[in-house]
């Protein structure tokens, strides 16, 4: 599937600021899942920004502006063919050690109910995370209210100032299935990417989870929607948690990142 | 190795703060004189009072007190951290400035400023009165003293110390000017060309909170003249407290500064205008100008070279 | 260990002086009355010309402190100090192994030498790290080895502080003091310097910036500012390695590069030793609420624009739970024996142990996991039993906050007290730089229970310095 994105954020720094500095994880990465084809990252001081690879294996920007006057927008888009592959992404380079997705964080704590089912299971480790997400999404999806998670679809899909709306319950599904896999002893992180919309979901920014197994290497787990990321989903950035894979981080925060909005389509 | 902006701002600012903490210091032993000779009744607390307005710090003492005797004026002008302008907020602000950029200044610098600052804060308030207070002041003009003379006599002669001078004669001119425009009006030319005794005790008051009462005889020979003060302190370029003195040697500053650095910058074209104002003109052409007007606008150029200077140099 | 009377620093358990301290032991009788009186105040007005009476804690009233200084040197032979320097250098090279094995594959937790979760869900274990390829391979450039000793050749390491380790400048100003206040006595001992530190550790400075900062790097002090206990510190290293000593806002990154601010614009900065914690380095990878640190500074670190001194996560090393693990480390990554030892130990995480740890608790000193300064402590055989009745209920509260460890004899040294000379209890804190080679500044900082009896060396409880002369030979 070829799917064309194009994704708008931004704050606004306090007046008076005289440094603002942002750190930009809005870079996909071509994997076994997906090619990307073009992507382009607009944003003011761009052309100045120190780019390197962050501790979880992200493309990051670092991007500064002196005296910033009013809002700083950032846009970013571009085209990314991906392919189903069920979720599994096997072991690609560039990432550091599995066990490291083993670390609890003040996000990744869960109550016991969520896992403590699994904690003697005899069954394989990808059947267990199959379990866990049922479980994450039964558990969660009981208490959610209807209308989150309403659809609304047509062939060309967008969707404007509801996307952070969006993205907090499948944040919170996410957590639920890391938090439960943690503490059984398995590595999981936390993804952040775009979702593609269809008849039952809209198009969104969107956040969904991976495991890892010892034969298969990582592979994903979409709680929110119940199912193995497909070719809908493209892969943004992955980390311990949300709060470590934010979009966008700025420093002064202002009154806080407002996302603007999402609009993918189809390309042909 | 290249100033920080904030070690540049620092050093200004701890010169500005001892050059202030000896200024107060002075005109509280002008008002404390004044009120002492006063025979009219609440004559002292009015001298006490126009003292404090040359200080800038009358709205915040009525705001703790009803009434300006000379021990809660003493006290306010001395010891208390609520007013800014208190020798013991001076002499604190100085101190951490001057920690702040204590790798930036000489031993020599430090150890008058750190060895002051321990001996004022040993002294108990209620302790300072009468004979005590006069000796007291004494002191902390000393220990500017003190502390110019190590400046002078240990800095190197490089960024950091322009930023100290300039320091120095923005805050020297600053309240100079105030003192002048406190009292303007004494210093107005009148039909009548000999002052009455109200007249002299206001001279006094300014030829003595400008330490110029003495250098006063020196350069005219002749009594008191409304005149001859007001050309003292503003003209007379040997008068190292004078408007014309200070804008001098700010402009010169500046000047070391933009050679060292090869680039001259707005606080330049701020300082040459400042002294453009007092150079080559007369009292005449002052006080047709207004003097009231005239002392405005200096004070305004004045607050304008700190602002570029700040701009220009990176303090923040 | 436990209960044998402390090991005597100058004399032999016959009351003879022992070799090293022969020069002192003659020198002292030849001191006339009064002259270690003299000494004494004469060492408190050298100090405050130094300006260590600007130490400040927590206060901006002017509250000034001086550590106190011991006038009698505490003296190691040549001897023994290589075997010590050896030992130290065994370690700092084996932690530093460990923490890029951390921050990378991980191989010594695959191999189940070390529990993974005492890592992996350590606080001072910084995920934000993996990856990285600092400088030179070094995590810890400096590091403050906390040692003491109980006899003639027998050390243990109570602490590896591979933060932020504090004390160097007590170190040369005690060497500063000490040879204006005695300069006959170094004339007849060859006293190894000390006085090199700031020139070392300049060069090891250099020696991690990054490619392409040239032959002369940028060098700044990172301070938290002039009300941090350590400022003193912060500025006289600034000052004597000719560095640029710098609070958080005159930094700045600007295209992944860092820069100062200053009055002719901005210049690049190449290596940072920095003297801020880890969770106030960068408000926007660590505390989003610290005023001190430089936003973006810890991206520009990971895009190889800037070298950190120490790096940020080194603390996983110094951690008190991983402590017990150093001499596996230390075969895990080099293969020997570790030469110091380690104090034995114990967690009251299981109810058989710490029942064995109340009963025998006045022998045993509990020390609070992450408390430091000898707060959080508790040293039985000095202790009250209300003291002691109130750390057993901390202990039953939350068990695993707390190692037990048996209560060594720290070796006593003479010093001069109001009752004049008498013994009194020492540690060593020596200073290790690593960058393109390791250097060990021969002695390091001895502190010194002023206390009849105590145990306690650390400064905020009454703790004084002593200078440390390494005899060569």
């Amino acid at each position: 599937m070829r799917i064309a994105i194009r994704h708008q954020l931004s704050f606004t720094p306090p007046p008076g600021t005289q440094h603002a500095v942002m750190q930009l994880l809005l870079t996909p990465q071509t994997g076994p899942s997906q090619t990307i084809e073009s992507w382009s990252v607009e944003a003011p001081g761009i052309g100045n920004a120190g780019r390197f690879n962050d501790a979880f294996g992200n493309m990051a920007h670092l991007v500064n502006q002196t005296r910033p006057d009013g809002p700083l927008t950032v846009t970013v888009k571009g085209v990314v063919a991906t392919v189903d592959r069920h979720g599994v992404l096997g072991r690609p380079g560039g990432e550091p050690v599995p066990a490291i997705y083993k670390r609890v964080t003040p996000l990744t704590k869960v109550p016991a109910g969520l896992y403590s089912k699994f904690r003697n299971s005899k069954e394989s480790r990808l059947d267990i995370l199959h379990g866990l997400m049922a479980r994450v999404s039964e558990a969660l999806g009981a208490a959610e209210d209807e209308s989150q998670t309403q659809m609304q679809a047509d062939g060309k899909q967008s969707q404007g100032q509801g996307a952070v709306k969006a993205a907090a319950p499948a944040a919170d599904y996410a957590h639920g299935f890391i938090g439960a896999a943690r503490a059984l002893g398995i590595p999981a992180r936390y993804v952040t990417g775009y979702l593609a919309g269809d008849a039952e979901s809209p198009a969104a920014f969107h956040a969904w989870a991976e495991a890892f197994d010892d034969g298969l290497g990582w592979i994903g787990f979409d709680p929110m929607l119940l199912l193995c990321p497909t070719d809908r989903h493209v892969r943004l950035a992955a980390g311990l948690d949300a709060l470590g894979t934010q979009p966008l981080r700025a420093v002064p925060a202002g009154d806080g990142t407002r996302d603007m909005g999402v609009t993918i389509e189809l390309a042909p | 190795m290249r100033m920080l902006g904030r070690t540049a701002q620092n050093l200004f600012w701890l010169s500005r703060y001892v050059e202030r903490a000896e200024n107060m210091a002075r005109l509280l032993e002008v008002g404390y004189r004044m009120s002492l000779t006063s025979r009219r009744e609440g004559g002292a607390s009015e001298h006490l009072m126009s003292m404090m307005q040359a200080a800038e710090v009358d709205e915040e003492f009525n705001k703790k007190h009803k009434t300006a005797d000379v021990d809660t004026v003493a006290h306010f002008m001395m010891f208390d951290p609520d007013n800014a302008s208190s020798v013991y907020s001076c002499l604190m602000a100085a101190r951490t400035n001057a920690r702040s950029v204590r790798t930036a200044i000489t031993t020599d610098m430090w150890e008058s400023l750190n060895g002051a600052w321990l001996e004022f804060s040993q002294i108990k308030p209620r302790d300072v009165r009468g004979a005590k207070l006069l000796g007291l002041l004494q002191w902390v003009k000393q220990l500017s003293h003190q502390f110019r003379g190590a400046l002078l006599g240990t800095i190197l002669r490089d960024d950091g110390f322009a930023f100290s001078q300039a320091g120095n004669f923005v805050e020297r001119a600053d309240n100079t000017a105030r003192i002048l425009d406190m009292k303007y009006y004494v210093l107005l030319p009148r039909a009548k060309m000999i002052g009455g005794d109200l007249d002299i005790q206001q001279w006094t008051l300014i030829l003595r909170a400008a330490s110029a009462h003495r250098s006063y005889r020196h350069v005219y020979h002749d009594r008191y003249k409304a005149h001859n003060i007001a050309d003292f302190l503003i003209l007379r370029p040997e008068m190292p407290r004078s408007l014309i003195f200070c804008a001098r040697a700010i402009e010169l500053t500046l000047d070391s500064l933009s050679e060292l650095y090869g680039k001259r910058q707005d606080c330049h074209e701020a300082a040459s205008q400042m002294r453009a104002m007092v150079e080559g003109t007369t009292m005449e052409t002052i006080f047709a100008h207004g003097l009231h007007e005239f002392l405005t606008e200096f004070i305004a150029r004045n607050n304008r070279v700190t602002e570029c200077l700040s701009e220009s140099y990176n303090f923040y | 260990m436990g209960d044998t009377t402390p090991f005597d620093e100058m004399h032999n358990a016959d009351g003879s002086v022992r070799e090293p301290y022969r020069a002192l032991a003659q020198w002292l009788d030849e001191q006339p009355d009064k002259a270690l009186t003299l000494m004494q105040s004469d060492a408190e007005a050298i100090f405050r010309k130094l300006g260590i009476t600007f130490a400040v804690y927590g206060s901006d009233e002017g509250t000034e402190k001086v550590i106190p200084f011991d006038v009698i040197p505490r003296i190691i032979a040549a001897q023994e100090w290589r075997r010590l320097s050896k030992g130290i250098e065994q370690r700092v090279k084996a932690l530093n192994a460990f923490l890029y094995d951390i921050y990378h594959r991980q191989e010594i937790l695959k191999a189940g030498r070390i529990p993974e979760k005492l890592i992996l869900q350590n606080s001072a274990f910084c995920p934000e790290m993996m990856g990285l390829e600092p400088a030179k391979g070094v995590y810890a450039h400096i590091i403050g080895v906390d040692i003491v000793r109980v006899g003639p050749d027998e050390y243990y390491v109570l602490e590896d502080n591979l933060r932020t380790p504090s004390g160097v400048s007590y170190m040369l100003e005690d060497r500063e003091a000490m040879m204006q206040l005695a300069p006959d006595l170094f004339q007849r001992c060859k006293v190894a310097p000390v006085e090199n530190y700031p020139e070392n550790l300049r060069r090891t400075l250099d020696s991690v910036a990054p490619a392409g900062a040239g032959s002369s790097p940028n060098i700044a002090v990172l301070t938290p500012g002039i009300y941090n206990s350590a400022y003193f510190e912060h500025s006289f290293l600034a000052d004597q390695m000719g560095a640029q000593l710098c609070e958080g806002p005159d930094l700045f990154v600007d295209g992944g590069k860092v820069y100062m601010r200053t009055t002719t614009g901005p210049e690049r900065v190449d290596v940072i030793y920095r003297r801020i914690d880890d969770d106030y380095l960068d408000p926007l990878t660590f505390r989003p609420d610290s005023m001190l640190g430089v936003p973006g500074l810890f991206d520009a670190y990971r895009a190889g624009n800037v070298t950190l001194v120490n790096a940020p996560g080194t603390g996983i090393a110094d951690d008190k739970a991983v402590y017990t693990y150093v001499p596996e480390i230390i075969e895990f990554y080099l293969g020997e024996k570790a030469l110091l030892n380690n104090v034995p130990t114990y967690n009251c995480t299981d109810s058989d142990k710490r029942a064995w740890v109340f009963d025998n608790i006045q022998d045993l000193v509990v020390k609070e996991v992450h408390g430091s300064g000898g707060y959080g402590m508790l040293i039985g055989p000095t202790s009250s039993k209300a003291q002691r009745e109130e750390f057993k209920k901390k202990i039953e509260a939350r068990p695993d906050n707390y190692i037990v460890q048996p209560t060594l004899a720290l070796s006593t040294c003479p010093t001069f007290v109001n009752a004049g000379i008498a013994p009194r209890h020492v540690d060593l804190r020596p200073y290790v730089l690593i960058g393109d080679e390791v250097r060990i500044t021969p002695g390091g900082l001895t502190r010194v229970a002023l206390k009849k009896g105590s145990l306690v060396v650390n400064s905020s409880q009454g703790g004084g310095t002593k200078d440390t002369w390494v005899l060569e030979d």
